[in-house]
């Protein structure tokens, strides 16, 4: 935090708590999650306001490490991960929640028509992404991948609720979704035990602000620009009750030449996403601003009015990807630039 | 060249065999004790009951209860048919999670619904002897978190009743001892595999204030009864019983006396429960298990191990390894299990139901993607055991009310510095 403004993508986050107030900090889906609390009421600022302050936080941050528990494809044991192992064999069935969230994983699936998809472990996998190496697969590798990529293949029975897949080979992997799903319940969970003022953030490519800290309008976020040096930013955002979420392909990559291949998959091309640099999505849910972000990276600006008038009630910016020739391109919507930083 | 992977129904040869199983097939060297799951005994199923789902009645909505929901969710032999919490939020959150399900404030009222026939109690330790009798005497089957009760003579009233309850079936929640790993380890050490006992460590260390926090100020009293010291238990009673019954049930002994101490070392909010703990528990023939607790320091995390004359035992996650000492005798197999490195020490992976994995194509020097969690097999031995019992549960109320007096005695030595006897019969009208 600088000048009250957190910086997403950028390594500048809180360090320390405002006084009064705390800050907490778990880790969790291959992340720092961290969690502010800046207000206390003055009738409670005493040793244990601040304990009642970290106890609720403690309660939200505990339901992100059972969910990544429950969601990560990497941990054997995982809810997700049985699936993967036994869904081609048998339905499989899932506790509520899980359901809940796999069903609206589908529907932003065909809200994007098929940019977002949480089937791209295949993709992953023969892209070497899992292993964390990467490298560019052959055709016949990456044809076999592609066989097992999409949500067609994956049969949801809501009486039963179970999961099926239709083929050996299809898995599951909600890295593009569950960071904002964990957030978003967490938010609920600090909600329900009277927080009125919070910054939540993972790893701060997702970030949560509830009400205000004292005397502003809101949460202040800088989303920084993936290329430029220095602090230069591609939009300003001012967070109150709402979540912005960014993805970008200068994350984990790998080069081949003079070509970069970031790790977030296009599953419409089977390839790395390369139409743009960086895409933000504020709106009122994590969940689907994670989900969103990591498919207009895909989609790119000249496909992000397509897609942005299909939700209005998101604000989305989205910076073309150097690589594809039209650098500084940008297409926004609800998110400003800042003053010093002027888009071409 | 890759090697490949047996598939399911291929015969495995001896070294395949051997490698795959790294606990399973050590019965045959050790003379044809069979080391795996330790066999309950079979229940008499029922198709047509069986087809049913249990209906289940969760009375407390807290943390655990909803980690409870959660995994019955999964279950299919599971229907949660009611719930029943003391304060609203509760009840809306379980309305969030189980819709279908009916709430009440009162558990009484969900006592009395016909259709719930099982209930699961994840209330407050104190509030356990009222609920647990009135379930039981309202015919249910129930299923009982421990510690049973903050007081001897509560647990004790929990387990008289249970013992009364014919054809119901009473288990705690020691879920530990129904889960498959934990069950092939105690296998493997009473079968001798680590020479004789020499000692016993085990620890718990986490970073959370055990603060609750609630909207309102009223509500919140209530719910930090974990540091009221006169309804706590301490970090003895919630936490250690695990720890502590899991060293009473795979030494197959009972601790005769226990000294322990407490300190408050980093939550100074005015709470008088110690934030962290010792405890020294002693069994017969001078074996000890040294226990130690925090809530201040999380390096390390959770593990227990069992040292022997021939090697020692680590269980962690749900997970074993064996360290063999360099003059223990060599069993064979282990030579081909799946060695993992902790720092100097090499622990030899021991793998419960490596042939059944192999069989199924999984390869068992791998992590099992279809583990299940302690909690999982708990209580689908309980629903189980619903339909088709009763049959004697893995954890009863006799190893639950054993557990609970060994843990309040720690609790006891830790509040008082002092060393505390444990009675030598824990259970004597018990037959």
């Amino acid at each position: 935090m600088r000048n009250g403004v957190v910086t997403v993508r950028g390594v500048r986050v809180p360090a320390r708590a405002p006084a009064p107030g705390v800050l907490l900090a778990c880790c969790a889906m291959a992340t720092r999650f961290e969690l502010l609390l800046p207000d206390l009421c003055p009738a409670r600022r005493d040793h244990v306001g601040a304990a009642r302050l970290r106890a609720a936080g403690e309660e939200a941050l505990a339901a992100i490490v059972r969910l990544e528990a429950q969601l990560s494809c990497h941990l054997p044991g995982s809810d997700i991960s049985r699936i993967n192992a036994r869904a081609a064999r048998e339905p499989v069935r899932v506790e509520p929640a899980l359901f809940e969230l796999l069903s609206h994983a589908l529907r932003l699936y065909q809200e994007t028509e098929g940019a977002f998809d949480v089937t791209i472990g295949p993709l992953m996998r023969c892209w070497g992404f899992a292993r964390g190496t990467g490298g560019v697969p052959g055709e016949r590798a990456l044809a076999r991948a592609r066989a097992c990529v999409g949500m067609h293949l994956v049969d949801l029975d809501p009486r039963r609720r179970t999961v099926r897949f239709a083929r050996p080979g299809v898995q599951l992997d909600l890295g593009g979704i569950g960071k904002g799903w964990a957030i978003d319940r967490a938010v609920l969970a600090l909600r329900e035990l009277g927080i009125e003022r919070a910054l939540l953030h993972g790893g701060t490519s997702s970030v949560y602000g509830i009400g205000a800290p004292p005397g502003e309008a809101g949460w202040k976020v800088a989303i920084e620009h993936p290329a430029a040096a220095g602090n230069a930013c591609i939009g300003m955002v001012t967070l109150r009750d709402r979540a912005l979420s960014v993805s970008a392909a200068h994350g984990r990559s790998f080069r081949v030449g003079d070509v970069r291949y970031g790790h977030v998959m296009d599953p419409v091309h089977a390839a790395p996403a390369r139409q743009a640099d960086i895409a933000a999505v504020a709106g009122a849910a994590a969940t689907d601003g994670d989900a969103l972000a990591t498919a207009l990276l895909a989609l790119g600006p000249e496909r992000a009015r397509w897609l942005a008038d299909r939700r209005p009630d998101l604000d989305v910016v989205v910076l073309a990807a150097a690589a594809a020739g039209t650098a500084d391109l940008v297409w926004r919507r609800g998110i400003t630039a800042p003053r010093m930083h002027e888009e071409r | 060249m890759a090697k490949r992977q047996p598939r399911a129904g291929d015969a495995l040869d001896r070294r395949d065999f051997l490698k795959r199983g790294t606990v399973v097939p050590v019965a045959a060297m050790l003379g044809g004790l069979e080391i795996g799951p330790a066999p309950r005994p079979a229940p008499r199923r029922s198709r047509s009951r069986a087809a049913e789902p249990v209906a289940c009645g969760i009375i407390g909505f807290g943390e655990w209860g909803r980690e409870l929901a959660t995994t019955l969710g999964r279950l299919e032999s599971a229907r949660i048919a009611a719930v029943s919490d003391r304060f609203p939020l509760m009840l809306q959150r379980a309305e969030r999670a189980i819709p279908e399900a009916a709430r009440h404030e009162d558990y009484r009222a969900l006592l009395d619904d016909p259709a719930v026939t099982a209930v699961l109690i994840a209330t407050p330790t104190h509030s356990h002897r009222e609920i647990a009798i009135a379930a039981l005497g309202a015919g249910k089957h129930v299923y009982c978190e421990v510690p049973l009760a903050h007081t001897v003579a509560d647990a004790r009233a929990i387990a008289e009743a249970a013992r009364s309850a014919d054809g119901q079936v009473f288990q705690c929640g020691l879920q530990h001892r129904c889960e498959p790993q934990h069950r092939g380890v105690f296998q493997f050490i009473r079968s001798g595999a680590i020479g004789r006992g020499v000692a016993a460590r085990a620890q718990w260390h986490r970073k959370q204030s055990w603060r609750r926090a609630s909207a309102t100020a009223g509500r919140e009293r209530e719910l930090n009864w974990r540091l009221d010291p006169a309804l706590s238990t301490g970090i003895a009673g919630e936490i250690a019983i695990h720890q502590i019954d899991l060293a009473c049930w795979m030494l197959q002994a009972r601790p005769v006396s226990v000294r322990g101490t407490g300190q408050i070392m980093h939550w100074r909010d005015g709470r008088e429960v110690a934030d962290t703990i010792q405890a020294l528990v002693e069994f017969p023939d001078r074996l000890q298990l040294t226990y130690d607790a925090t809530l201040a320091n999380s390096f390390d995390g959770e593990y227990a191990v069992f040292q022997g004359s021939d090697g020692t035992v680590m269980l962690r996650d749900n997970k074993g390894w064996m360290f063999k000492e360099v003059d223990a005798p060599l069993l064979g197999w282990e030579v081909y299990a799946r060695k993992d490195r902790f720092y100097r020490e090499v622990g030899v992976a021991l793998v419960a139901d490596a042939t059944k994995l192999a069989a199924q194509g999984i390869d068992p020097t791998q992590d099992d993607p279809n583990a299940e969690t302690a909690l999982f097999h708990a209580l689908e031995e309980f629903l189980d055991n619903s339909v088709n019992g009763p049959f004697p549960p893995s954890a009863g109320y006799r190893q639950g009310y054993d557990a609970t007096v060994i843990a309040l005695a720690t609790n006891a030595a830790v509040t008082s510095s002092t060393a505390v006897a444990i009675e030598a019969a824990p259970f004597p009208d018990l037959p």
